[in-house]
């Protein structure tokens, strides 16, 4: 009995497995080949890049609670730090596109005080982190380093297919560390600091360290997102990579999708950002109702986003 | 196994998001199956940049209309009128959305003549991509020194010079007034900024150093901290350079303050007059100092198009709404590529900007002269300083303090 149960149980394990390997497999060929049956690069491109995001969302949200409103303060620095390696340093793309990840993760560091904050205090002192660094870069002061309000233009490096190729790759190993975290000891960790951090350190979880960790990894992965985005569009001001609304977007394409699984934010991502494209060029005004009906409606009746539908039924979701 | 039907289903559903987003013909038309000149542009219906871009996209839309009454534009390539048609897609100001409009309007739509939308934070991202696609970019407004390059032929700007270049005639008036004590506020964004730059530069020329020069985030909607700080300098001249917003709420401020200074400077009251006397009422701009653009600024010399009084009467007419600068920039954009699509030998882009460079300096439409440099960039207009005035009814008037042809 024992060991038809321990069987099943193996199975069950081994089929998980599998299903979570099938998203990023998914991912990486789907991003893969859609530019040979859509012509428009751009769109795709920043599917993924609100893809990468949510993730980093649905990672630090999802997984301890903290909900980031200034997620593009990283995002923007990402993008800086990559010009800047290029400019200055003379840097080549990709390892550019690295060295404004790892900005971005010096930058969290700065920034670890604010997770001694909660709730709503947390949320709006990131805006106003974010806030702080966009008015830090785009300082005239600061001319000699990030140009200003003069912005960066990196045409030189102009690497369009290259820098869809790097999204791709950063966006599968984003996924890929989701479903590490989310199948290991560390994630469960994190969920139970989500649910009660005292609790969690009575029984023995390093709250601070575990936390510090997701915060640095979410800092990294959107910075890496900004600096691939920033090399994509190779010509952008401050006020177009520190723009509240990539955080916006990225924060309610993980809501809608469903926090706390790996699913919730690629299915967000390709709904919402779909149905923007589709409906929200023509006829924007419809489309921020409908965006609008639609957080309130999730707040009140899905908080745990679409995915959840399918969690209430006993099935397991990736 | 409904994990694997929900992935499937998600795979499914990117593939649908994506039909969504446009249908794709598999090739471009060849210029004998042209039924029509497809012109695909951007307008920001909502944020920051809708008071700017609207007026210019109904200037374009206008042009078209007309050009289309009389049976569409001449295309030499063809040898024939084509009627104009334009694709144009709302980006709400924000820089990301248009980053993918533009592509779609290249890729998807596959249209003929590439127009930018108001400003150069939305015109910036358009910049590579037509470059990279090898497509004409007729920049309207974007005029960030940054965009013209040697090495990018893709590119001509239509209306206005470089930012860098407008204040030429400020500084000269305020050398020639003899004011020795100027405040300066500046929106720290590449269009007011790259403007401190050579105000600070000419006056400093002329031993003129000023007693206040601060940048401030172009967000910023309340000036009675700085105005107060800037009286405290005793300054002849206050010079305000930002965006229709900083300049509204400056002015805002400097009526509530009841502080007095020789001059103040603001720059859009000369192009969107009626939304100033709208927005802060006609005492608060009356003797105030601007650019006067078109159609306080009028051209005695049109050799192209309609003239000012002429456009007034039919854009009013045709849209209901009243004429400012942005929307006879549009009108301008629309008169520039008539011209390119009736000199060109063929629709190939290169050709077009040949057949662009070709017409430079010869071109006198309702906005002066149109003329651009090698890179692309507009030389040929400029841009004078006038003291506004205005009268009880809201009605504007500009006299000029520099002369408009310098």
């Amino acid at each position: 009995m024992l060991n038809t149960q321990l069987v099943e149980a193996g199975k069950r394990q081994r089929g998980r497995l599998l299903i979570n390997g099938v998203i990023p497999f998914l991912v990486l060929v789907g991003f893969s080949l859609s530019p040979f049956v859509y012509a428009n690069q751009a769109i795709l491109f920043q599917m993924m890049a609100f893809m990468a995001l949510a993730q980093g969302v649905n990672l630090l949200y999802g997984f301890t609670g903290y909900l980031p409103f200034g997620y593009v303060g990283f995002f923007g620095i990402g993008a800086y730090g990559m010009a800047i390696s290029i400019q200055l340093l003379h840097f080549p793309g990709l390892l550019a596109v690295v060295m404004g990840g790892l900005l971005s993760a010096i930058i969290a560091i700065i920034f670890l005080p604010l997770l001694r904050l909660s709730g709503a205090y947390f949320a709006i002192s990131s805006l106003a982190a974010a806030e702080v660094l966009s008015n830090v870069v785009s300082n005239s002061a600061m001319i000699h380093i990030t140009n200003g309000p003069y912005g960066e233009q990196l045409t030189q490096s102009y690497h369009p297919v290259t820098s869809y190729v790097a999204m791709v790759i950063v966006l599968v190993l984003t996924t890929v560390t989701v479903i590490f975290i989310r199948n290991m000891p560390f994630g469960r960790a994190l969920m139970a600091i989500r649910e009660d951090p005292v609790s969690a350190a009575m029984a023995g979880i390093a709250v601070v360290r575990s936390r510090s960790i997701v915060w640095l990894l979410s800092a990294l992965i959107a910075g890496l997102t900004g600096a691939i985005f920033g090399w994509h569009l190779s010509v952008f001001y401050p006020n177009t990579v520190f723009d509240l609304n990539i955080s916006i977007l990225a924060i309610v394409f993980t809501l809608f999708g469903g926090y706390g699984t790996v699913t919730g934010p690629v299915l967000g991502s390709i709904v919402l950002y779909g149905l923007y494209n589709a409906i929200g060029i023509s006829d924007p005004q419809y489309f921020q109702l409908i965006y609008g009906l639609l957080i309130v409606a999730l707040v009140l009746f899905l908080p745990g986003g679409i995915i959840s539908l399918i969690q209430r039924r006993g099935n397991y979701v990736p | 196994m409904k994990s694997t039907a929900i992935l499937g289903m998600a795979a499914v559903l990117l593939s649908a998001s994506l039909a969504g987003c446009g249908s794709s013909p598999s090739t471009a038309p060849s210029a004998k199956s042209i039924k029509d000149i497809t012109i695909g542009t951007l307008y920001a219906k909502s944020g920051a940049f809708a008071t700017s871009s609207m007026p210019e996209y109904s200037g374009l839309t206008f042009w078209a209309s007309q050009i289309n009454k009389t049976g569409g534009v001449y295309v030499k390539a063809l040898h024939k009128k084509v009627p104009v048609k334009i694709v144009a897609y709302n980006d709400q100001s924000s820089a990301t959305t248009a980053t993918t409009l533009y592509s779609q309007l290249i890729t998807v739509n596959h249209v003929n003549i590439l127009v930018a939308d108001f400003g150069s934070v939305l015109t910036s991202v358009a910049v590579p991509i037509a470059q990279e696609k090898k497509m004409l970019l007729f920049d309207q407004t974007g005029t960030g020194a940054s965009f013209f390059t040697p090495s990018n032929p893709y590119i001509v700007l239509t209306s206005l010079p470089t930012s860098g270049l407008w204040p030429t005639s400020l500084a000269q008036y305020l050398i020639h007034k003899g004011y020795s004590r100027i405040a300066i506020v500046y929106a720290t964004n590449d269009f007011d900024q790259s403007q401190d730059q050579t105000l600070v530069s000419k006056l400093k020329a002329a031993h003129i150093t000023p007693v206040y020069n601060n940048g401030v985030p172009t967000s910023t909607s309340s000036y009675s901290v700085l105005l107060n700080n800037m009286s405290h300098t005793n300054p002849q001249a206050v010079i305000e350079l930002g965006y229709p917003n900083n300049d509204i709420a400056f002015l805002q401020a400097l009526k509530a303050s009841g502080d007095h200074f020789n001059m103040v400077f603001t720059i859009f009251p000369g192009q969107l007059p009626q939304l100033f006397v709208s927005s802060v009422g006609p005492s608060s701009i009356n003797n105030t100092y601007t650019y006067p653009a078109p159609p306080l600024l009028t051209f005695s010399h049109v050799n192209y198009g309609l003239n000012t009084a002429q456009f007034d009467l039919a854009f009013k007419k045709a849209t209901g709404q009243s004429t400012n600068f942005l929307s006879i920039a549009g009108y301008n954009t629309g008169l520039i590529i008539q011209k390119t699509l009736s000199t060109a030998n063929s629709l190939n882009q290169l050709s077009l900007r040949h057949a662009v460079s070709r017409f430079s300096g010869s071109l006198s439409t309702l906005d002066g002269t149109f003329k651009i440099d090698s890179k692309g960039a507009q030389i040929g207009e400029t841009l004078p300083v006038g003291k506004i005035t205005t009268n009880s009814k809201g009605r504007v008037s500009v006299q000029f303090v520099t002369s408009p042809n310098s």
